[in-house]
């Protein structure tokens, strides 16, 4: 598999999102890397049949 | 029984943990739980008896506080006082916040990663949408189906990004420890593994002998099975093999499905940097025909790495442990016999099961994997025991022992409350996420089921292991000497506290 990616990140700054408990991106903080928060809810309120409608109109 | 919905407020997994655990130290507050009111929710819900009518009307987007409680006064009071709590717990470092992954790189057109959390049935539209954006992914969600997990991971590839996990425990990027991960020294030692726990345990041992990991890569536990078919494993063994940084790759599994350790073999065999691989219950042969070292477990793997680079680890010899259990069997009453294990970790479970039954037998255990004999009732070990902490039972609706060490820590008491025990076997394992003191939280328990012990005339010999660094921000040493002080027989690793807590039944067993 072509890893130029890969490499790419392993030399570059790690900026990491974090889609999940703040916690996490917390822990990257404190170890002095740099974490940015997206406060993840479930997809129309976790309603399956308005999801499924959610992603068949592409929004 | 008080009550608050608020619908459509979000807060994820950890804080509801840790707001039920604010909650229920209030006064006037018997017990509580907050949360979303997720299908488990519920039932934890009902279990304990703290549901009704309109809780249970609730969907997975509203937001439950449920107690009981002395008065509304009191209620009222506490959910004030957690809310404080949490608010200030809340005021932390990410003060950037973002509606979507979209968004996020937006703002930051430099990220490269994306560390996923979110609930299995959710990650595959998360994971699509962060490799989309180009960023790497770090799946930490569990509950994945095999077929989602199949297609991030193809996507992955596609793209030619990483896809650690779903069910990815540890991975440590560019000297950053991701998920439940370790703080590690960089070094030149280069892992992918699918066991988190094996990742973190071999990094350990190379950080404490003074080496360290270039890049640790978790695969997920279901890589290496038919439906996956070893992507990740493959694709992490190409990855480091193309890493400037990294000179050895050590490799960690269970013995994958046939179909694919057959194809991750003939990788292994073109691989042109040396390599110890861990494939626990594959064949040595076939392993040492791909010109890979064999290493028989966890603790082999990490010797045999530091082999590579002239180092070596320092375990506690044979002679060393039948010294200690010597020490520990003094002052035990004649009914003391058997070993109750509480873990916080599967893969240590399995290997302490397995390090036990060799010398005393077979041992009761809530993982089929694990050992034939289950334990019928969780809640009521038999002779000797093991119990994962870590399995579904107990982590419903709540995180993981190693971020949440309030799983366990009723173990302590109760197993302690039988007069036939003699050892209490735990493993503590840290992580920037998880609790700050996990030692120090169990040691009050610790003293007054020794107390108990002492009461009935006799003595019970608590057995343990750390996982973690000096660089951890618990500081494994500190947490040793703290379990040590308590009387705690600190073992260098949890098969060697395993062998210790078998030594110690054993020698018991010929003394009567």
């Amino acid at each position: 598999m072509d890893c130029s990616k890969i490499l790419e990140l392993f030399q570059s700054e790690l900026v990491v999102v974090n889609v999940g408990p703040k916690s996490f991106a917390n822990a990257l903080i404190r170890q002095g890397y740099q974490a940015v928060q997206v406060d993840w809810t479930p997809v129309a309120g976790g309603d399956k049949e308005a999801q499924a409608l959610i992603e068949l109109l592409g929004m | 029984m008080y009550w608050i919905i608020e619908k459509g407020h979000y807060i994820d997994s950890l804080e509801s943990l840790f707001a039920t655990t604010v909650l229920n130290e209030q006064p006037g507050i018997r017990r509580a739980l907050v949360g979303m009111a997720t299908g488990p929710a519920k039932l934890i819900l009902k279990d304990v008896g703290l549901v009704n009518e309109e809780l249970l009307a609730c969907s997975d987007a509203d937001y439950v506080i449920v107690a009981e409680a002395d008065s509304q006064e009191a209620f009222e009071a506490a959910v004030d006082e957690m809310r404080r709590v949490m608010k200030q717990n809340n005021a932390v470092e990410a003060e950037e916040s973002y509606a979507t992954v979209a968004d996020a790189v937006a703002a930051h057109p430099k990220a490269n990663l994306c560390s996923i959390a979110v609930p299995g049935e959710y990650a595959l539209e998360e994971v699509k949408k962060a490799l989309n954006a180009g960023l790497h992914c770090c799946v930490f969600s569990n509950n994945v189906p095999l077929e989602d997990e199949r297609q991030m991971k193809e996507l992955a590839r596609e793209k030619g990004l990483l896809c650690m996990g779903p069910d990815c425990g540890v991975a440590n990027i560019n000297g950053a420890a991701l998920v439940l991960s370790s703080i590690n020294a960089r070094g030149p030692f280069g892992i992918v593994g699918a066991s988190g726990t094996g990742i973190q345990h071999v990094a350990a041992i190379l950080h404490e002998a003074g080496s360290g990991v270039s890049q640790t890569i978790g695969t997920g536990g279901n890589d290496l099975k038919e439906p996956v078919g070893g992507l990740m494993m493959l694709c992490g063994i190409d990855a480091l093999e193309a890493d400037p940084e990294t000179e050895y790759i050590i490799l960690i599994s269970r013995k994958p499905a046939e179909s694919v350790l057959q194809k991750v073999l003939d990788r292994i065999s073109r691989c042109k940097k040396p390599r110890v691989v861990l494939f626990m219950g594959c064949e040595r042969a076939r392993i040492e025909a791909t010109g890979a070292i064999w290493a028989e477990n966890l603790d082999d793997c990490g010797q045999k790495a530091l082999g590579l680079i002239g180092k070596s680890a320092e375990f506690e010899t044979e002679a060393q442990l039948d010294a200690m259990a010597a020490e520990a069997v003094k002052g035990m009453a004649p009914e003391q016999k058997y070993v109750r294990g509480a873990f916080s970790g599967g893969t240590y479970m399995d290997e302490a099961v397995h390090a036990m039954e060799a010398v005393i037998g077979p041992i009761y255990a809530n993982n089929p994997n694990a050992s034939p004999l289950q334990l019928p009732d969780l809640n009521k070990s038999m002779e000797n025991t093991c119990i994962d902490y870590g399995e579904e039972e107990f982590t419903q609706g709540r995180p993981h022992p190693a971020i949440d060490a309030g799983v366990r820590k009723p173990a302590i008491l109760r197993e302690a409350a039988d007069p036939e025990v003699a050892v209490i076997l735990l493993d503590f394992i840290l992580t920037p996420p998880g609790h700050p003191d996990p030692a120090g939280y169990v040691l009050d328990d610790v003293r007054r089921a020794q107390k108990m012990a002492r009461q009935r005339g006799g003595r019970i010999a608590f057995v343990a292991s750390v996982l973690g660094t000096t660089a951890d921000f618990q500081n494994i040493d500190d947490q040793r000497r703290k379990l040590m002080e308590t009387g705690v027989l600190v073992c260098s690793t949890n098969y060697k506290a395993a062998q210790l807590a078998a030594k110690i039944i054993r020698l018991k067993k010929e003394i009567g």
